[in-house]
């Protein structure tokens, strides 16, 4: 009898054979699942709790409070969470065009042939290397009012009489974020086509060149649809990023000024550590989630199918 | 066998010993965590370390780990800290960021240590503002009145006196705001504010202004007094010198400290912690202390120290000890003598001081004018949003200085805002 049970917990816990073959599969990402529970998915589940309290700051382990909707009630009837849409809206469709306009060119620039194409390619990647906390502690320097680079080239270069206010002018500060955010974004795009473009056969671009098709022909109707699924893959990827980046705002303008430059994600910790409302802040934070799946959902979704 | 086997075992027994021996005094310390952004400050940072020496001294087995927190993200980590349960046991704030800390009920009341070692704290400047719903939550480390230093060498060059009222100031930066070697761009300012970073810095900047106009955001009782004349000469002020160009634009204030030690500014508005930047800056020598020509001084609370209420009770005699200790008439009289602070004990010997600090009486004279004005940078009745407060405040500043409106305009705006804030 003994051993007839010991049979059968062996035979269960024979993991070679092909009917168990999944459960080794389990047991090995077992402990990735609840590392990622444990670091993205408990938190999260706190935060859609918080953002249901009235809670000013709460503490780890403290008495929750009564259920409320008032966060989302504020949230909704707020200018400023309307107005922190709109600019993150804005910079999402500008950093995102810019980076994938830029990545994508420089990306078919050091595809071809010429000399110095491997130092060029170093250099496209540069900006992708700098920690970003670092690159935009530069670009705050070079768009300083006072005395920063840019300014003094617009005077130098006629297009100024006097230093540009970079940070104290609502539509400057909104640029001089959308061009660091580029700066830093584009060399992932530039990599991500690179290694699309390579992976298309010459043979497609010979086969077009002798039945006579141009350049932009040739970019149009091979490099283009062959790209799609690299390039559909990239645009959520930068996309996400443009929503959720935080420092290069902070350093930069820190959401001024009029909140010009003002994000859910600084809304958030404007909310958070500012004024002390995590519950408010817990709600903003769950709305950009939301947001960020939507539109995730509607890039990778069946609707964009066709990319692919 | 028997000699390896015996090696073998006292070089076990040795290394146990060894071991056990250099745990041992980690293991019979107490940790008291101090978190500060002073840590490395001119004066002040030497003064705290001096503090804990000896307070090391007197509690063998007691350290106190000093760490820095920078303070432009040091309420963050506060707040974090407090958030998940793990406050320093000796905390130390700023005078307008321990409100929301004591409303969550998380500072212990200090009344009844200050009466178990008999301490009065009459006279103790700026403590009032320590005290939360009728309890004492904190202890005042620092009150001040601001100074104006002049580099003497600008204004000699510019054959301008030292300014003594607000449009004598405006006319000496005017003067003294100058592009130096034609190329288009200033290069030496005649004053110099921040207005990029923390709103709190941004409305102490402005506060010169409007105090110098008769003006201030409440009363004593807390009401909302900003839709007034006097205000909005108060903002007219501001946003003449800030349209002027007589001051760097988009700057943080220590870089603003910088351009001025180094002899690219005629005069800065500021508090005692000047002197620790000057005293490093290229221009050291030009620079002179005054008492500033916008009156009552911008003066009040700087910074506290208290302790959380939930550490255990042997923790909190011993954080006592270190607060009580600062507050000694020899630290007092030393946060003078080596930080250039001006000490908010009344029993503080400051005597000598000027020898080593000669702008020292213009630093007390100032602290105590702003003292018996009444004058603190945090008003009455929106200790608890001190943050959305200043960060509406200096919106609507900018907005003013933006968009060319007219102050009188803004100040309504800023009362009507003001009043939702408070609710």
């Amino acid at each position: 009898m003994t051993d007839t049970v010991q049979a059968g917990r062996r035979k269960f816990f024979d993991l070679a054979r092909p009917s168990r073959q999944h459960l080794l599969g389990y047991i090995l990402i077992a402990p990735a699942v609840l590392m990622v529970a444990a670091i993205i998915v408990w938190p999260l589940i706190l935060a859609i709790d918080l953002s249901f309290q009235q809670v000013k700051i709460p503490r780890l382990g403290g008495a929750s409070r009564p259920f409320s909707v008032s966060n989302y009630v504020w949230l909704f009837s707020s200018q400023e969470f309307w107005l922190a849409c709109w600019v993150t809206l804005k910079l999402v469709i500008v950093v995102t065009a810019g980076s994938v306009g830029v990545g994508l060119s420089t990306a078919l620039l050091v595809n071809n042939r010429f000399e110095g194409r491997t130092v060029a390619r170093l250099g496209m990647a540069l900006p992708w290397a700098v920690p970003e906390i670092i690159a935009v502690v530069i670009f705050a320097w070079m768009f300083d009012t006072s005395f920063g680079l840019f300014g003094w080239l617009a005077i130098k270069l006629g297009f100024a009489d006097q230093m540009i206010p970079w940070v104290s002018s609502s539509t400057a500060a909104f640029w001089a974020v959308a061009i660091t955010m580029v700066w830093k974004g584009f060399p992932f795009v530039s990599i991500m086509c690179l290694a699309g473009l390579q992976s298309i056969p010459s043979d497609y671009y010979a086969a077009a060149k002798v039945d006579g098709a141009s350049s932009f022909q040739r970019f149009r109707w091979i490099t283009m649809p062959l790209l799609m699924p690299v390039l559909g893959v990239t645009l959520v990827l930068t996309l996400l990023w443009v929503f959720r980046d935080f420092s290069i705002i902070k350093v930069l303008t820190g959401g001024g000024p009029l909140r010009s430059t003002q994000t859910l994600s600084i809304m958030t910790y404007d909310q958070a550590f500012q004024y002390h409302n995590f519950g408010r802040a817990a709600a903003v934070g769950v709305l950009t989630l939301v947001i960020c799946i939507i539109a995730s959902l509607l890039m990778l979704g069946r609707r964009s199918k066709s990319i692919y | 066998m028997n000699k390896r086997v015996k090696r073998l075992a006292l070089g076990a027994a040795t290394a146990a010993v060894m071991t056990m021996g250099g745990f041992a005094p980690a293991m019979a310390d107490t940790v008291l965590k101090f978190i500060s952004w002073q840590t490395d400050d001119a004066g002040t940072g030497e003064w705290w370390h001096s503090a804990i020496a000896e307070f090391e001294k007197q509690h063998p087995g007691v350290k106190i780990e000093f760490t820095k927190a920078e303070r432009s993200s040091y309420a963050d980590t506060m707040t974090t800290l407090f958030a998940a349960n793990q406050p320093p046991q000796i905390v130390h704030l700023a005078s307008f960021e321990f409100q929301m800390f004591a409303d969550s009920g998380w500072l212990e009341p200090l009344d009844p240590w200050l009466k178990k070692d008999g301490i009065d704290m009459t006279g103790w400047a700026g403590q009032k503002t320590c005290e939360w719903n009728g309890e004492t939550v904190c202890i005042m480390t620092n009150y001040f009145g601001f100074v104006m230093a002049y580099n003497k060498k600008i204004l000699g060059e510019a054959g301008i006196a030292v300014p003594k009222t607000y449009d004598e100031f405006l006319a000496a930066a005017k003067a003294t705001t100058k592009d130096l070697n034609g190329d288009g761009i200033i290069d030496q300012f005649g004053t110099g504010h921040e207005t990029k970073g923390g709103p709190g810095q941004y409305l102490t900047e402005m506060l010169n202004y409007i105090i110098d106009a008769g003006a201030y955001w409440t009363d004593k009782e807390g009401n909302i007094t900003i839709d007034t004349p006097e205000m909005v000469e108060g903002l007219t002020r501001w946003k003449t010198v800030m349209k002027s160009g007589v001051s760097p634009v988009d700057m943080s204030a220590s870089d603003v400290r910088k351009l001025f030690a180094d002899g690219k500014m005629a005069m800065r508005l500021d508090g005692p912690w000047l002197y620790g930047t000057t005293e490093k800056g290229s221009a050291k020598s030009d620079i002179v202390y005054v008492a500033p020509p916008l009156t009552p001084p911008l003066g009040g609370s700087s910074n506290v120290l208290a302790m959380p209420s939930d550490i255990p009770d042997d923790q909190k005699q011993l954080v006592w000890d270190f607060i009580k200790l600062t507050m000694t008439p020899e630290f007092q009289r030393s946060y003078a003598t080596m930080g250039g602070n001006t000490p908010p004990s009344p029993k503080a010997d400051v005597s000598g001081v000027e020898k080593t600090i000669p702008h020292f009486p213009v630093l007390l004279a100032t602290m105590k004018a702003a003292s018996e004005k009444g004058i603190d940078r945090v008003p009455t009745g929106l200790e608890l949003y001190y943050n959305e407060f200043s960060k509406m405040i200096m919106e609507e500043s900018q907005r003013m200085i933006i968009q060319d409106l007219d102050p009188a305009a803004v100040a309504k705006t800023m009362q009507a805002k003001a009043e939702t804030i408070k609710g």
